[in-house]
């Protein structure tokens, strides 16, 4: 970040204003809106700040980006977390995510209501509609001139190129009659001077974005929220772990312990604000005993289900290049042939090859030389993934494991297993991608049961006793400690989270402003 | 003994940043001297499976060896990625355990160490393996079902191992790290079907060569 040499400092007997753990997408655009409105702020970030030029394509050395302490999967889908869905440094997991941008279906908001199953929010999409808009004009989102399953919406810049698999899969989607479009992706086309940060440059199609974008052109918060929070006064901490959250005899927070370099220094604070993830929100909580009235910390545990179709094309695809997701159709959101509660959206794929690769190796038995055929493969090859709902459901969720980390703090055990709505939209899904992918001619086909992102656990609702924060992020049991991030949305929805993230972080940033 | 690195084309493109060049060429000369994570008998074990696992001699030139098994091994004591099933243990324990089930289960049923096992032998217990049928149920060793968790774990790490060799990559034409060097970041401006850019390697791998030549 080009103006943290100039960043402003505390001590750490200053009482500041707002502290926050956790610098991604929840984090971020709160500690921006808070300095910007003349609150002293504090990020304690556990991961390094790495310079963007400094990112490699090489799928190894970029692990560098994702959360290492080791966290321990059950369940009868346990999941993949790592490179499957929690980054850490300045910028979160934006550092390595897609940057697929959809925004909400406004159905999803009242899931419970349409169909009596799942939890509804404790609010819709217009209330939600302006601060998304907000994020999008702020960091910079690409996306079609029309949108067919919202012809209201604008982009502010123009799609970059379709990929092999983007143009397959519009073929994909011609043959079936779906609708398709140029899918909403947070990065820019044009070089463009980003307030507080510098230059950011236009996309140069590299196809690396989950390796982190080397030139700017991802909209993350590290080029986007963070030097606006240091520009309005902010100080950033990185190389910071949070792990002892400390509290007055009324039982209201005064400020975390946290270990920097091996040696554990206290920040006090007036607020705190959890941003740290979905599964490190509730460790927090849970290791230090709090804002638990309810028994709904770590609970509710969902994912998204995202079924991937791979196939083999006669065409030299070269799956690496190009910014790997463009093409969506949004026609799953509601299926009229749906077995499940719910949608999904199709996404088109293209993958680095070490990803594509623990993919293939984990869903196939396959060995000896047809094994190094498929991998041999790579180039001519396209896919197709969802991105769909998830119910909530009793057995999953985040709790303590008897072992301990390298700091003695507790390893999180997270417990997933799809239940009857989630494996019926994977074998629809499954479905419809291979028979897209049968229509355009490709051969090999093979479906990949796998489900992405961590959310819930600390979920948002009206009442106290069934919800960890009320519906602006504020907990019910302690009123200077609010949570902003994936933790606290009470369903999944369809749509790659990242956008009402960010939405609900400025909204939970008013709120703050307004106590 | 290190092998002679036999340097790819790829490693001189001005479409690599410094890091990432070095990043690759460093896996060029792996020492292979002393195993780093395994003891012994459980390196030897995975040595003599890998093989059959995933055989390289049609991808890579003859007498090519990329020391895949000491990677593997360093690799394990290296930084892992922030997860591991919660039913095995911790991977550099869970590798050693597995592979000395695997070694144990070959003296059991065919009276010889899993090293000298003739390759069909030693590809028929990796399949028993995978299907959840092969585990021992005693202290240091892994049950059947953890045996099937771990095949998973063990055909990624082969599977990272391979596609992050820029030898590999130079052979099945792959230009992933080709994504930019350091004072230009070229990015691709072809990304369509058919449409390799010059600086883009082309397959070599004797496997991909009928495929290569319809180009
Ligand atoms: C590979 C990948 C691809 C993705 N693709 C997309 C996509 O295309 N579109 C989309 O919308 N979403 C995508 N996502 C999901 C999206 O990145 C996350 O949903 C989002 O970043 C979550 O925001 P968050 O604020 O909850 O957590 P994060 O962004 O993960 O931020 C949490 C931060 O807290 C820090 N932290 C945690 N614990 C502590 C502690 N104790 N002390 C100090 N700091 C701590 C972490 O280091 C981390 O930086 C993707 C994610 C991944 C990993
Ligand atoms: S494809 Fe574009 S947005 Fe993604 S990393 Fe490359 S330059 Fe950045």
């Amino acid at each position: 970040m080009s103006s943290s040499t100039l960043m402003k400092t505390f001590a750490k007997t200053d009482i500041v204003d707002t502290l926050i753990i956790g610098s991604g997408a929840g984090g971020a655009p709160l500690a921006a809106e808070l300095a910007r409105n003349g609150k002293t702020v504090v990020v304690l970030e556990a991961g390094p700040a790495f310079p963007a030029t400094g990112h490699t394509p090489d799928e190894i050395a970029a692990r560098e980006l994702y959360w290492l302490h080791e966290r321990l999967s059950a369940g009868t889908n346990p999941q993949a977390f790592g490179g499957n869905n929690s980054g850490t440094g300045l910028g979160g997991s934006l550092l390595h995510y897609g940057a697929f941008m959809p925004r909400m279906d406004a159905r999803d908001f009242h899931l419970h209501t349409e169909t009596g199953k799942g939890v509804d929010w404790p609010f819709g999409l217009d209330e939600l509609l302006p601060y998304i808009e907000r994020v999008e004009s702020f960091i910079g989102v690409s996306g079609p001139a029309h949108y067919p399953w919202d012809p209201e919406r604008r982009y502010a810049y123009a799609p970059p190129p379709a990929n092999s698999a983007a143009l397959k899969m519009r073929e994909g989607c011609d043959a079936l009659g779906l609708r398709h479009a140029d899918g909403p992706a947070a990065l820019i086309t044009r070089d463009i001077e980003q307030p507080h940060f510098g230059t950011r440059h236009a996309c140069a199609n590299c196809g690396a974005c989950h390796q982190g974008c080397r030139n700017g052109a991802k909209s993350g918060t590290d080029n986007t929220w963070l030097p606006m929070a240091v520009a309005y006064g902010a100080e950033l901490r990185p190389g910071c772990f949070a792990h002892t959250i400390e509290r007055d005899s009324s039982g209201r927070v005064t400020g975390v312990v946290y270990r920097q370099n091996g040696v554990e220094h206290r920040q006090k604070c007036a607020t705190l604000v959890l941003a740290a993830g979905a599964v490190e929100t509730p460790r927090l909580l849970l290791t230090n005993g709090l804002a638990n009235s309810s028994g709904q910390v770590g609970q509710n545990y969902m994912t998204h289900v995202s079924t991937q179709v791979w196939g083999e094309f006669d065409e030299d695809i070269r799956p690496n290049r190009g910014y790997p997701s463009l093409t969506i159709t949004e026609d799953m959101m509601r299926p009229k042939d749906a077995d499940f509660v719910g949608g999904y959206l199709v996404q088109s794929l293209g993958m680095m090859p070490a990803t594509w690769g623990q993919n293939l190796a984990r869903s196939t038995t396959t060995r000896g030389p047809a094994f190094a055929r498929a991998l041999a493969g790579y180039n001519r090859s396209a896919g197709m993934g969802i991105n769909g709902e998830c119910l909530p459901r009793p057995e999953n969720r985040v709790t303590l494991s008897d072992e301990k980390d390298a700091f003695g703090i507790p390893k999180p055990l997270i417990e997933h297993s799809y239940g009857p709505n989630e494996w019926a939209m994977h074998h629809h899904a499954a479905r419809l991608m291979t028979q897209m992918w049968e229509t355009v001619g490709a051969k090999d086909i093979r479906v990949i049961d796998r489900a992405a992102h961590m959310i819930g656990t600390c979920r948002m609702g009206a009442d106290a006793g069934s919800n960890v924060v009320n519906p602006v992020g504020r907990s019910f049991d302690i009123d200077n400690l609010w949570v902003s991030d994936h933790s606290i949305f009470p369903s999944a929805a369809a749509a790659n989270p990242a956008l009402a993230i960010m939405a609900l972080s400025l909204r939970t940033a008013e709120a703050m402003l307004r106590t | 003994m290190s092998h002679p690195p036999d340097r790819p084309e790829i490693l001189d493109s001005d479409h690599l940043s410094t890091r990432t060049r070095e990043i690759l060429t460093s896996r060029l000369s792996v020492s292979t001297a002393q195993p780093r994570t395994l003891s012994l008998r459980a390196y030897a074990a995975l040595d003599a499976l890998l093989p059959v696992l995933l055989p390289l001699d049609e991808i890579l030139p003859p007498a090519t060896d990329i020391a895949m098994t000491a990677r593997i091994d360093a690799a394990l004591s290296g930084p892992r990625d922030g997860w591991r099933f919660a039913d095995l243990p911790p991977d550099a324990e869970a590798w050693e355990s597995a592979l000395l089930t695997l070694d144990d289960v070959a003296a059991e049923q065919h009276g010889l160490a899993f090293i000298h096992l003739a390759p069909d032998l030693r590809g028929a217990l990796l399949d028993a393996v995978m299907e959840g049928q092969i585990g021992l149920e005693r202290e240091g060793r892994l049950t059947a079902s953890q045996m099937k968790r771990w095949s998973g774990d063990l055909r990624g790490e082969v599977v990272d191992c391979i596609m992050s060799d820029p030898r590999i990559q130079q052979a099945l034409g792959i230009s992933s790290s080709l994504t930019g060097g350091d004072t230009v970041f070229q990015g691709f401006t072809k990304v369509g079907s058919d449409s390799r850019e010059d600086f883009e390697p082309k397959a070599t791998a004797p496997l991909l060569q009928m495929a290569e030549s319809s180009e």
